[in-house]
């Protein structure tokens, strides 16, 4: 949770009993929440184990204890690590080559006329959905290795390109400014002052850039790839294994949940810790 | 001894029917150790007199030269808003303009946070400070490099009017204490007679309109009738340039 608890000041004054009361409300509060979160898992997996088997077929839906399972033997089996890392290579290289040219593209932006060149292009790489680009590389490269990376470089070069160009015209000029008037060297200027400033717009870029490339490689790879999670999906879908269709969604889900809690999470907390000093 | 010499300093901004002209054809020379204040109308040229003179800004003709014992000379710059880095800490936001990070120079920026009573905040991020602590690091800052010439923009016109005041008096302090050139850009007469050898006043269209004398000794008394008649005679002076449009 964002709602870290603040050390107390050293000379703090004692307690009263009315911060007593407002500490007590908070940690309420906050059970609260947790037990609301954990009731709605409880729930909605409980409808659907209920639906399982009584409302529908189980061969249709199977129940989340059966999907569990199967999820077991496949991570056992070695299939689901295999096939994690085919689909991660692809994002990891993809979006790698979409953040060189995207942030390329944001920084040549700046100049006027270059930016006339890209804008309309960025406009349409912003704007287009995953699945055209993923639906139009299957049809043209089939499932040639390139396709799901020319797909992933096509969706997200333009977030990255936005976000770089947007941070790189809101540069501190007045702390540029201060850092010259006291003979503060170029170098030193751009580590303190340039990267610590477009630091968080290139995290915004590569947050959501990262959220569809994930998507967007996924969909590829049900279009068209011999290999990774979209593929797997393919293959239990044709041969109608639900439960190991389903188990691909909830290994989509657990790992996408990981990276966007845990991953993420934890950079901004380490890397931008002094905006919580911000006074709101 | 600092020596400042500006000659034929003309600055303009913008082309066509846009140009304005910020200073015209400004000759100064400023040396050793004084307290100059800067007054006049908002929009005639201050600013750009301070950032031209410490190599934020270019002049569009003219020349300036800024030496201490024939060298170029270290410049230490007090903006009208504080101007930290808020990903830094107080601390981190003094060494950042220093030239090294010896524990000397640690010792050094702790001895001016002490001074401008902020010792015990160096670890925090200027988000958790108040608007007149902020300002006060960026006073700490500047002297911490103990520059040769330390410009001084409006430093005091965003704090309460206790604030500001100790803060002249500490001001004036370590400028007594270590024998700085000041240049000291404001609205207040009253700040600029209190606190100064010497007031130049700007006029409209960035024009140096009066060069005063100010040989009262220091500390001055705002209460005290010499300075009140001095203070009098800037007011007058200002009058008739019609350098105090409202601002
Ligand atoms: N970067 C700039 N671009 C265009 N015009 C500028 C720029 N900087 C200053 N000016 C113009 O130059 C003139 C002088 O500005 P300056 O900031 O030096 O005034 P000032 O005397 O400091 O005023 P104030 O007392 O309000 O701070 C103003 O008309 C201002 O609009
Ligand atoms: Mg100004």
């Amino acid at each position: 949770m964002a709602t870290a608890v603040a050390s107390p000041p050293t000379s703090a004054p004692p307690r009263t009993s009315e911060e007593e009361r407002v500490r007590a409300a908070r940690r309420r509060d906050r059970i609260n929440a947790v037990a609301w979160r954990l009731a709605g898992y409880a729930f909605f997996l409980g409808l659907w184990e209920f639906a399982s088997g009584r409302l529908m077929d189980e061969r249709l839906l199977p129940g989340p204890v059966d999907v569990l399972r199967t999820f077991g033997e496949l991570w056992a089996s070695g299939k689901v690590p295999g096939a994690f890392a085919d689909t991660l290579t692809r994002i990891g290289i993809g979006f790698a080559i979409a953040f060189v040219v995207g942030a390329a593209i944001g920084i040549l932006m700046q100049n006027r006329l270059l930016n006339g060149f890209f804008r309309d292009a960025v406009t349409i790489g912003v704007t287009t959905p995953g699945l055209i680009w993923a639906l139009i590389t299957a049809i043209i490269f089939g499932n040639r290795p390139w396709g799901p990376l020319i797909a992933i470089v096509l969706t997200t070069f333009a977030l990255i390109s936005v976000n770089v160009a947007e941070g790189i015209k809101a540069l501190p000029k007045d702390l540029i400014d201060m850092a010259k008037s006291f003979g503060v060297g170029v170098v030193r200027r751009n580590r303190q002052i340039v990267i610590p400033h477009l630091a968080p717009y290139i995290f915004t870029g590569v947050r959501f850039g990262f959220s569809i490339a994930w998507k967007v490689t996924v969909l590829t790879e049900v279009f068209s790839s011999s290999s990774g999670i979209g593929f797997e999906m393919r293959t239990a879908s044709q041969l109608f294994r639900l439960p190991e269709f389903l188990t691909w969604i909830l290994a989509f889900y657990v790992f996408a949940l990981l990276l966007e809690k845990v991953v993420l999470e934890v950079i901004e907390r380490r890397f931008f810790a002094w905006r919580d000093t911000i006074k709101s | 001894m600092a020596e400042i010499t500006v000659r034929n300093l003309h600055k303009e901004f913008g082309v066509g029917a846009d140009k304005i002209v910020a200073l015209d054809d400004v000759n100064l020379d400023i040396s050793g150790h004084v307290f100059v204040s800067i007054v006049g109308a908002s929009g005639c040229g201050k600013s750009t007199l301070l950032n031209i003179l410490s190599g934020i800004e270019t002049p569009s003709h003219g020349q300036v030269q800024i030496t201490e014992d024939g060298r170029p000379a270290a410049k230490g710059y007090v903006f009208q808003a504080a101007r930290l880095l808020p990903w830094r800490t107080v601390m981190d936001n003094l060494l950042f303009v220093q030239k090294d990070r010896s524990e000397q120079t640690r010792a050094r920026c702790q001895r001016y946070l002490d001074m401008v009573q902020l010792g015990d905040k160096g670890r925090k991020y200027p988000g958790e400070l108040s608007g007149g602590m902020q300002q006060r690091v960026g006073i700490a800052r500047a002297f911490s490099t103990e520059p040769d010439v330390l410009f001084m923009d409006e430093p005091f016109s965003h704090l309460d009017a206790i604030t500001a005041r100790s803060l002249r008096a500490e001001l004036q302090n370590m400028w007594q204490e270590t024998r700085k050139t000041v240049i000291f850009v404001t609205h207040d007469v009253g700040e600029a007679v209190e606190l100064s050898n010497r007031i130049l006043v700007f006029a409209k269209g960035g024009h140096l309109a009066d060069d005063i004398d100010m040989p009262l000794p220091f500390p001055r008394d705002v209460a005290d009738p010499e300075v009140a008649v001095a203070k009098a005679n800037v007011f007058r002076t200002f009058e008739q340039i019609g350098a105090l449009a409202v601002s």
